[in-house]
């Protein structure tokens, strides 16, 4: 499934505009889609999902424009907003039941099979017919995403799913949007957690202040950051120094003091060791370097 | 389909959502609970089973929805408004919105999801009633009004609601505007907006009339229909407009294009409706303006007397056809060029003939005006057929009422009922006079004078043709012939009625009566409830007619009565001219389905009620006996009197039962008619057909401290003259009651001049004499002043035009214990003046008897607490003052006096026994109120012989009314000043409540004691004509009343204020003894200590040249009369003294207070 952006513009009726000509083009497995706060990451996901018609461009799915063929793009949609804790009094089987029932399974019988299958799968089954809105933070995140499953869509969009959750559930969530990628659907994940991209995605795109500033593969993003992350070990005076000037993007305390590790686009002024930079620091030195701006979290 | 899986779904979890909320579920388990203990309380043999409800079966569902339907209106708009805000609030619900279903979808299941829910409870709540239905004795089951109702009531309200809350919600967006926007509907409905041009605008079906009769079902299922469907379209066009309102990306086109093309279907056909509601509305108007319009162009022409008429009917469906011979008389004094008949404008003339010749005519609306060709010269008579046949419209019939629900109320409890005036369908048939569905020479109405009435005594014969084999009922005798019901009445009728159903017939013979009863098969439901009377029956009825023909002093004029059930719809609104209801027509009563709304009519329930009270009270009554007594009070309170007190727009009126017999023993068999005096007719009728009735006032109105009719009347008229009055057509009960007092007045003077009794004998075997003619009142006049020399026609020009009312003043009353011949006797002697420019009339009668005395008045000596309404028995001491000069006995009047025009008279009058009370009725005069009771305290007995004074001898001069030297001001004067509340709550501020004073008079009442100053009236009250004072609430002194006068002569005052005491209605005492009533009066202390007085202490703020001195006076200890309050100098200046309504007692009132200067 061939999913396109073309020359995406929103602009929000208090004229904030939220995503300026945005093109993009990708395929099946897991697409991640990264920026800071209002970078526009959710304007697009609402776009993605019919939530929202752009200002200007279009989005093809297999060269169908989303927003004239609504009907068949959302019988192929799975989606988990980004806030998805409050419920209706429901319970846990009956909204998944609920959402499953929309998605085109008719038989009861077989609705039901699967909604105790996606409830196995994401670990739910214990908790079925408790309130949807008396489950945990992660078991509201993980019926979000069993909600986003049924019915087989062959576009998932999640939009910052891992957000408060705790390392645990963390990990088990990008197990469970991994083995999905596996099968032959299209995951678009957006966050803001620089980790969620690296251990899944195929591709990815990085967004600033509505506009696309990278896109490409995750490793390719990583490769702007060679040779601009150092390794430090500093005394409590040194630190304070080298925090004043450079991005510090770890902190582990040791005898001596601290050490540290930071991007910079010259090796720094303190004895220091260059390292393999990681997804993150690529994204740190490309946010801080590249574009100059402040990543605030 | 999708379509529809899509909407399920969305609706199974819209509902099991609802459902989980806690404001559905309090509501729910609410209204679960309540609605078991309603229908248990109102239909199950535990409870009220009140008659008017449990006789129609269709009340239990009506009931039930009714009183739902007005909770869930309420709670629908939260629900429904809280779903948009709930689709808003949580992103959760955005993963529904990015699944594969349309708006149309997704609203729709939203709609049904709550629609269902509440139709779910509706299920429930009628599911109780039938179960109590079911279980109910007295109530037989009708399954489909249970689906009607839910039809009519709740689905287009809860879909009107739904949608309005969904798009107000959609366009609004704010959930707490949109509840108060909502609420404000709804209330705007229940209060203001439900009776409005013909309900157009009451979406809750609050106000319009859907009761269903057990005869005729829905008697206007067109007009229901369509009001309903208004509601229900509007509804679905608002839900669909929500469609296109809702705030989700659209998927399909069909779905919008489907949802646009069937929101402009749906609003289309809430247009179609509610232009057809509307024209109801509108024809109704249209028609009784046209009708009144019509009558006024024709309301001074001369109408022949119609002596015969002879009707050849074929019913057809919802249509009929006939002919009608008529033989007419010109009794008018100049020649008829045209004849005019009144018909039902329904009705299409088809041709005219004389003698077998066409006539020419002209039909105008509902007048057909003949042209005969010759004019008809006065005293010759002519014949003519008019052939026609249509149906019949209804507003014509009364076309001085509106159909406006709120004016003229009809109501089964709180539901209304659809007024109706006649039926016309396949199955069932009913015609009266007042449909015109005969040509008539007279109009139904006369706009300039509105008491104006026609009466012809006609000679009828009805023959009908109905081929469905249904009973047809009509005065007079029947006697079937190949097909046709042919009747002929005995006697000439003032009008012919018409009614064709399935009825089923008993007979029976009294004395030389024979009663008729024409019912419904399985409405004979008063045979087993009151089987033991079997037997009996006869006996009761022969007793209860002749103690009616004793009351009207006049046989019953018919050979048959039959009474006659007809749809609990059909009703006939009052005549300001005649008592006459349509309900009652000559020799037949038309009753309604079940006796349904017919107090005393439940035999079984209060039979059982009846009988476990007396179990408690350890009385025995035989089954037999406490059935008599049930058959007694349901013929008493249907026929005889019964009240029907009710508010209308604020007024309180008492219009009396629709099926009184009075009008039998008058109205249908003597006319007396008078071409200057239209109104003649009615003042007889009026005068003579009060025996019945409980006196000037109900219990229920007197206790609300309403006015009687007499000082009603008086008030009235001393505004406008009665002839104005007639010609204004006032609303409410103002023409019965000023008819009531100018009869009164007639027949006093009639009464006065010929002599009480002399009158009596010769009028009533002048009215026998005169039985079915019209007796113009030129013939009546000669024939008196034949008998008695009296001419009384020259008084009817200021009785009729003049707007004067004398006024008398008395004073002066003494009794003496005197001997005459060897017996002790009693010489009562006062002084009557008329100070004003007007003759007028009094009456005088006596309450006598010894303390606790027994009989007639014995209850009123005793000093009685009258609580509750049921004092006074047939000893009542205002029953006797109004009874007096009422009717066709006057034997309760010792002597009425005529007083000319400033004089003044001392009158004599001779007792045998010992007089307690003086009455004086003042009929028609400034004096309110007119009936006065002079209490007679001291009797001067007199030793040796005594000179009789019986009589009256006219004084040179008017005694003055206060002494020279005095200085009384009344609450009636200038120097009489109330104040206003010197302090309002900040809530009354903030709505804008100003502070109250009464304006009009009424009479003391301790169940509604006033905040404000209100004035009252009553006979021991200081006045000069008016015997008022003014009552407020005790209070903490932020109230006052002032009386105020200028000081001429300075020096030593005595000041006094007056205490109004003794014959208070609701309190009779004097010496502050209780001792309990005589028989003729209902005591109900038990335990012979007088209940808490509501007057107490009374605070008097004297002003005086050495300040100010406050005097309390306590009520119960002072004297009936003029108190002294104290002796205080006072200069040349104001004084004043004023009354606070500060007191611990319930009451505070205020008089009059005087000055006396002291030597």
């Amino acid at each position: 499934m061939k999913i396109e952006i073309q020359g995406l513009n929103q602009i929000y009726p208090n004229g904030n505009h939220a995503l300026k000509n945005i093109n993009l083009e990708f395929g099946t497995g897991m697409f991640g889609l990264l920026g800071p706060n209002g970078a526009g990451k959710s304007s697009l996901m609402r776009i993605l999902v019919t939530l929202m018609k752009p200002t200007s461009g279009v989005v093809l799915v297999d060269g169908k424009d989303i927003q004239k063929n609504r009907k068949e793009i959302r019988a192929l949609l799975g989606y988990l907003p980004q806030d998805f804790r409050f419920f209706t009094s429901l319970k846990t089987w009956e909204f998944l039941d609920y959402s499953g029932s929309l998605a085109g399974l008719k038989n009861r019988k077989e609705r039901i099979k699967e909604v105790d299958r996606l409830l196995d799968q994401v670990g739910l089954l214990e908790v079925r017919d408790r309130q949807a809105n008396r489950l945990s933070g992660g078991m509201k995140r993980r019926l979000g995403i069993a909600q986003a499953l049924i019915g087989n869509p062959k576009i998932i969009v999640v939009d910052e799913p891992t957000t408060g959750l705790d390392p645990d559930e963390r990990i088990r969530f990008r197990n469970i949007l991994s083995q999905l990628s596996q099968h032959d659907v299209t995951i678009i994940l957006s966050t803001h957690i620089v980790g969620d991209i690296s251990s899944t995605c195929q591709g990815m795109a990085l967004l600033n202040r509505g506009e696309l500033v990278f896109s490409g593969s995750p490793e390719n993003l990583v490769k702007h950051a060679d040779g601009h992350v150092f390794k430090l070990t500093l005394s409590p005076y040194d630190y304070e120094r080298v925090k004043e000037y450079y991005n510090i993007i770890s902190t582990i305390p040791v005898e001596t003091g601290w050490e540290v590790q930071i991007v910079s686009d010259n090796p720094p002024e303190f004895s220091s060791t260059n390292i393999i930079p990681n997804i993150e620091h690529a994204y740190v030195y490309f946010m801080e370097h590249k574009l100059h701006t402040e990543i605030s979290d | 389909m999708t379509f529809l899986h899509n909407i399920r779904t969305v609706a199974e979890y819209e509902a099991k959502t609802l459902r989980r909320s806690w404001f559905f579920r309090l509501f729910s388990i609410g209204s679960m609970v309540i609605f078991t203990f309603l229908n248990i309380g109102m239909f199950s043999p535990v409870g009220n089973e009140s008659w008017d409800l449990v006789s129609i079966s269709s009340s239990v569902p009506l009931i039930n929805l009714y009183l739902l339907n007005i909770g869930q209106a309420i709670v629908v708009i939260f629900l429904a408004a809280d779903f948009l805000k709930r689709d808003k609030k949580l992103d959760t619900n955005e993963v529904l919105y990015t699944r594969s279903m349309s708006n149309f979808e997704y609203v729709i299941g939203k709609t049904w999801g709550i629609l269902r829910l509440f139709l779910g409870l509706n299920i429930v709540i009628l599911s109780i009633g039938l179960l109590i239905n079911i279980i109910s004795k007295s109530l037989s089951i009708d399954l489909m009004s249970y689906l009607s109702y839910l039809l009519i009531i709740s689905v287009p309200t809860l879909v009107f609601s739904l949608g309005l809350a969904f798009v107000l919600m959609s366009v609004i967006r704010n959930q707490a505007l949109t509840f108060l926007i909502l609420l404000g509907i709804a209330a705007l409905n229940m209060f203001y907006l439900w009776f409005r041009i013909g309900s157009i605008f009451d979406y809750m079906a609050f106000g319009i009339p859907v009761f269903k009769s057990g005869i005729i079902g829905f008697d206007d299922l067109n007009f229901i229909i369509n009001q309903r469907l208004l509601y229900f379209f509007l509804g679905l066009a608002l839900v669909l407009a929500t469609v296109l309102l809702f705030k989700r990306l659209p998927q399909s086109k069909l779905h919008r294009n489907l949802t646009v093309i069937f929101l402009i279907i749906f609003l289309a056909g809430a247009a179609i409706c509610g232009n057809n509601t509307y024209s109801v509305y509108k024809k109704g108007v249209k028609n009784k303006n046209l009708t009144i319009e019509t009558n006024r162009q024709f309301e001074n022409e001369d109408f022949a007397t119609l002596t015969d008429a002879s009707i050849d009917f074929i019913h057809e469906g919802d249509k009929f056809e006939a002919t009608t011979l008529l033989k007419i008389k010109n009794e008018n004094k100049e020649s008829l060029k045209h004849y005019l008949f009144s018909l039902n404008p329904s009705l299409v003339v088809e041709k005219i003939t004389s003698d077998e010749k066409n006539l020419e005519f002209k039909r105008i609306n509902h007048i057909i005006e003949i042209d005969p060709g010759n004019a008809l010269l006065p005293g010759q008579t002519d014949s003519l057929s008019i052939t026609y046949k249509g149906g019949i419209n209804e507003s014509f019939c009364y076309p001085n009422f509106s159909d406006n629900i709120k004016e003229t109320p009809y109501r089964i409890q709180m539901v209304n009922v659809h007024k109706r005036q006649a039926f016309l369908s396949e199955n069932y048939l009913l015609l009266t006079p007042e449909s015109y569905w005969y040509p008539t020479p007279s109009l139904n109405y006369y706009p300039s004078n509105p008491a104006r009435i026609k009466i012809d005594f006609t000679n009828y014969r009805l023959s009908v043709k109905n081929e469905k084999g249904l009973t047809v009922v009509s005065q007079g005798r029947v006697k079937t012939d190949e097909g046709y019901s042919v009747f002929k009445p005995d006697n000439p009728l003032t009008g012919l009625t018409l009614a064709i159903g399935n009825y089923k017939t008993d007979t029976l013979k009294v004395d030389s009566v024979e009663y008729l009863s024409y019912y419904f098969p399985g409405h004979d439901y008063y045979k087993k409830d009151l089987n033991e009377l079997k037997d009996t029956l006869k006996y009761m009825i022969s007793g209860i007619m002749r103690e009616l023909e004793t009351n009207f002093s006049v046989k019953y004029p018919f050979r048959t009565l039959s009474l006659v059930e007809v749809p609990v719809q059909f009703y006939s609104y009052p005549k300001e001219s005649t008592q006459t209801r349509a309900e009652v027509q000559p020799s037949m009563v038309l009753l309604p389905e079940k006796l349904s709304t017919l107090q005393n009519a439940g035999f079984y329930k209060q039979f059982t009620r009846q009988k476990k009270r007396n179990v408690r009270n350890n009385q025995v009554l035989t089954d037999k006996e406490l059935e008599v007594r049930l058959f007694n009070n349901f013929i008493r309170s249907t026929f005889i009197s019964g009240e029907n007190f009710r508010f209308n727009n604020g007024v309180a009126s008492n219009e009396p039962t629709r099926y009184l017999l009075g009008p039998s023993f008058y109205f249908f068999k003597n006319n007396f008619f008078s071409a200057g005096y239209p109104v003649i007719n009615a003042v007889f009728e009026s005068h003579l057909q009060q025996l019945g009735q409980q006196g000037p006032r109900g219990g229920f109105q007197a206790m609300l401290g309403g006015l009687s009719d007499n000082d009603k009347a008086n008030l009235i008229l001393k505004q406008i003259s009665f002839r104005d009055l007639l010609s204004r057509n006032p609303k409410g009960d103002t023409i019965r009651t000023v008819l009531k007092v100018k009869g009164d007045w007639l027949f006093n003077l009639l009464r006065a001049e010929t002599g009480i009794d002399e009158f009596k004998t010769w009028f009533y075997k002048y009215i026998e004499d005169h039985s079915f003619k019209r007796v113009d009142i030129e013939q009546f006049d000669t024939d008196i002043k034949e008998k008695f020399g009296f001419d009384f026609y020259p008084y009817l020009n200021e009785w009729f035009n003049g707007k004067e009312q004398p006024g008398f003043l008395f004073t002066d009353l003494k009794v003496e214990q005197i001997i005459i011949g060897d017996r002790s006797r009693y010489q009562v002697t006062f002084v009557a003046s008329n100070p004003e420019p007007v003759a007028g009339l009094f009456n005088i009668s006596f309450r006598t008897g010894g303390p606790g005395g027994s009989g007639r008045g014995g209850g009123q000596n005793s000093e009685i607490f009258m609580q509750g309404s049921r004092g006074g028995g047939a000893g009542g001491g205002r029953f006797s003052i109004s009874m007096q000069g009422r009717g066709m006995e006057a034997a309760d009047i010792s002597k009425i006096v005529l007083m000319g025009p400033g004089k003044s008279k001392r009158i004599g009058i001779v007792l045998d026994v010992q007089p307690r009370a003086m009455m004086i009725n003042t009929l028609f005069a400034k004096n309110i109120p007119g009936e006065i009771t002079m209490p007679i305290n001291d009797i001067i007995k007199t030793k040796g012989i005594t000179k009789e004074f019986t009589g009256e001898e006219t004084l040179s001069s008017i005694p003055p009314f206060t002494d020279p030297s005095e200085i009384v001001v009344d609450n009636e004067d200038s120097g009489f000043i109330t104040t206003k509340l010197t302090t309002t709550s900040p809530l009354k501020k903030l709505l804008g409540i100003e502070y109250k004073k009464g304006k009009s008079y009424q009479e003391l009442s301790l169940m509604f004691i006033p905040e404000y100053w209100q004035p009252v009236v009553q006979s021991s009250y200081y006045g000069k004509y008016v015997r008022s004072a003014v009552y407020t609430r005790g209070g903490t002194d932020d109230k006052s009343v002032t009386w105020t006068t200028i000081i001429k002569q300075p020096g030593y005052y005595n000041v006094y204020c007056y205490i109004g005491k003794s014959v208070d209605r609701m309190m009779v005492r004097t010496g502050g003894q209780f001792r309990p009533g005589g028989p003729g009066g209902n005591n109900d202390q038990q335990d012979g200590k007088p209940p808490e007085s509501p007057y107490k202490d009374m605070h008097y703020k004297i002003y005086h040249d050495e300040g100010v001195d406050e005097i309390t006076l306590d009520y119960e200890k002072a004297d009936g009369g003029w108190n002294n309050l104290g002796k205080y100098y006072l200069s040349k200046d104001t004084a004043k003294v004023v009354l606070t309504n500060k007191s611990t007692g319930r009451v505070v009132i205020g008089d009059a207070v005087k000055w006396v200067k002291q030597n």
